[in-house]
């Protein structure tokens, strides 16, 4: 108990000592924390969408005339030879022209002038899940334009693979960022040390020659390091997470962010940022310790 | 002249005895002024042919041997340079001798680990002939540091520093920065700092080199003191003839590295040692 004592109070004593620095690396720290965890978040949340996007992949044929009743087998038959498909609807001109009506609700009577003919008739293609890959689609929306009568596919894969790009880039400011946060981790915190150890150094010289075990003139350092990582990434997430509340408040409700209805991390992401962080912190002190201070 | 110093110090070294029983409550070791049966003791410090040589040719000692017992004053004399200041540091692990052995309390100090060294020092008191004092802190945090490494409560901490600079005429000192202190002053705190853990042994290099004859005859008592009430082993480094001139404890010369009895001592101290 009184062998803590003396540790926290020693730490406290290296911490005043350079408190100019220990800010500095704790500002470093908690920027570096933010970074990161900005991209990742981000990246967390574009991997849901691109999920939730591929979850509902259908390509639509649209057709120059209607396919009658009885073409329809045939039709099916040549689309499932291509490729598994979870299912197919052909929407004649009229049908078309219900569904949008039903979607506009109220403002329905702004297609009263138009007539039920207006929208062409199509066939509906929901793939199977396994046809997740963008050029399987691109090829797939390919052949589907080779069908009797198509006159245009829309399949959305082009905004598909735009995303997938995206979402790639974003992996690598991801690690890139990562990359940083070792890097200034643990330099920053092993040069911290460094000259808290170099302030120290007559200090920890009598130390020494008054008997001072390992365990008393290490442990603060690490202990300092530590909390360095605890405090600085609290801050960190504590940043992003004020960030995103900011963000969240004023784009909610519909409209096209709806498709990036942004959710933060789940506790254990957090607690893993936070984990690290101080694994992180630690080890840059454990780095200086090893190498200034020989006892 | 001399008898207003004489009276002084009498006055003084009452006042400081009382403080000294406060600091240091009386425990069954009791001091002793040779060793007693040197035959069949075991020292508590014992070197057997120990050779210094400094790089590249500086031999500092040579073929030292000496045992040191339980609860002995020794003093080690000789001229500046003769290696006085070797001996302690090779006796408190911070030189290592070029050859020979030493043992303290029984361990081969070229055996013990590192952390075996660090809790060697917590048990044995050295004041340096350099002080080692940290300029810019107190000097109750000098003196408190010490103690403070061995885990020891602040309650404690705090009377024995406070008992130790009233004994050494140190109180109003206790919140000065060490180094705005003379030197004299600041050779007393690297004492107290040596013996603020009740160590069972204490080596002062050169204690009272800086002092005048008060000051000294307070670091004499301090010394007889701790001997005879907690036992403690002392060993003196020094070139002040008046500390050891009729004193009834051993005395040792060194003379460039080579250890022998004092010449103005009896014969049979000559034979104790090399018995
Ligand atoms: N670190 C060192 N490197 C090289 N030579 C040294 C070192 N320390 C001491 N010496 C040499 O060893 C010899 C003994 O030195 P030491 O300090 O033990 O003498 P001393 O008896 O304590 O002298 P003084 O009374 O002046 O303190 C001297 O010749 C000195 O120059
Ligand atoms: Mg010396």
């Amino acid at each position: 108990m009184r062998f803590l004592a003396y540790i926290l109070r020693q730490t406290g004593k290296n911490l005043r000592q350079t408190w100019g620095t220990q800010i500095m690396t704790l500002l470093t720290v908690t920027l570096s924390v933010l970074i990161f965890a900005f991209f990742f978040l981000i990246y967390t949340n574009m991997i849901r969408a691109s999920e939730r996007l591929g979850n509902d992949v259908r390509l639509i044929v649209y057709l120059d005339q209607e396919v009658p009743e009885q073409m329809r087998p045939e039709f099916e038959k040549k689309i499932r030879d291509f490729a598994p498909v979870e299912k197919i609807v052909f929407v004649s001109r009229t049908e078309a022209f219900a569904k949008l009506s039903a979607q506009l609700g109220k403002e329905k009577d702004v297609l009263n002038d138009l007539g039920p003919d207006f929208l062409p008739p199509s066939i509906e293609v929901y793939p199977l899940k396994t046809l997740n890959d963008l050029t399987k689609i691109s090829q797939f929306s390919d052949f589907l334009l080779t069908l009797p009568h198509a006159a245009k596919v829309q399949s959305g894969s082009d905004w598909l693979r735009r995303f997938g790009y995206f979402t790639n880039l974003l992996r690598v400011v991801v690690l890139l960022s990562a990359g940083l946060l070792i890097i200034s981790m643990t330099f920053i915190i092993s040069y911290t040390l460094r000259l808290t150890v170099l302030s120290r150094q007559g200090e920890l010289e009598v130390l020494r020659l008054l008997g001072a075990t390992s365990a008393y003139i290490r442990l603060p350092l690490l202990l300092e390091g530590m909390l360095q990582g605890l405090l600085g990434s609290s801050l960190g997430l504590a940043a992003l997470y004020s960030l995103y509340q900011w963000i969240a408040n004023r784009f909610s409700g519909p409209g096209f962010l709806k498709l990036f209805d942004i959710t933060f991390f789940p506790p254990e992401i957090t607690a893993g940022i936070l984990l690290t962080s101080i694994v992180l912190c630690t080890a840059g002190s454990l780095f200086s310790i090893r190498r200034f201070i020989r006892i | 002249m001399l008898y207003f110093i004489n009276n002084y110090c009498n006055i003084m070294y009452y006042s400081s005895l009382a403080a000294i029983r406060r600091a240091f409550p009386p425990s069954d070791k009791k001091g002793f002024h040779m060793p007693r049966d040197a035959s069949t003791e075991k020292p508590l410090v014992e070197l057997v042919n120990v050779t210094k040589i400094y790089p590249p040719d500086v031999v500092a000692a040579e073929d030292v041997s000496l045992r040191i017992y339980k609860g002995e004053i020794l003093f080690l004399t000789g001229t500046s340079g003769a290696g006085k200041t070797t001996l302690i540091k090779l006796i408190c692990c911070l030189e290592t001798p070029t050859r020979g052995l030493i043992e303290v309390a029984g361990r081969n100090l070229s055996r013990i680990s590192s952390a075996g060294v660090q809790r060697m020092r917590q048990k044995i008191g050295v004041a340096y002939q350099d002080f080692r004092l940290l300029d810019k802190q107190t000097v109750l945090q000098n003196i408190a540091m010490a103690m403070e490494v061995t885990y020891a409560s602040p309650k404690l901490i705090r009377f024995r520093v406070e008992e130790l600079l009233e004994l050494l005429n140190l109180s109003d000192k206790r919140d000065k920065l060490a180094g705005e202190l003379s030197r004299g002053e600041q050779q007393r705190v690297a004492l107290a700092r040596a013996a603020a853990n009740g160590p069972s042994l204490l080596l002062a290099d050169e204690p009272t080199g800086n002092l005048d004859p008060v000051a000294t005859e307070l670091v004499i008592n301090l010394f007889r003191y701790l001997n005879e009430r907690n036992g403690t082993t002392i060993v003196v480094a020094t070139h002040d003839e008046s500390i050891y001139a009729d004193t009834e404890y051993r005395v040792m010369s060194l003379s460039k590295g080579q250890l022998s009895a004092h010449p103005s001592r009896a014969p049979h101290q000559i034979e104790l040692f090399e018995a």
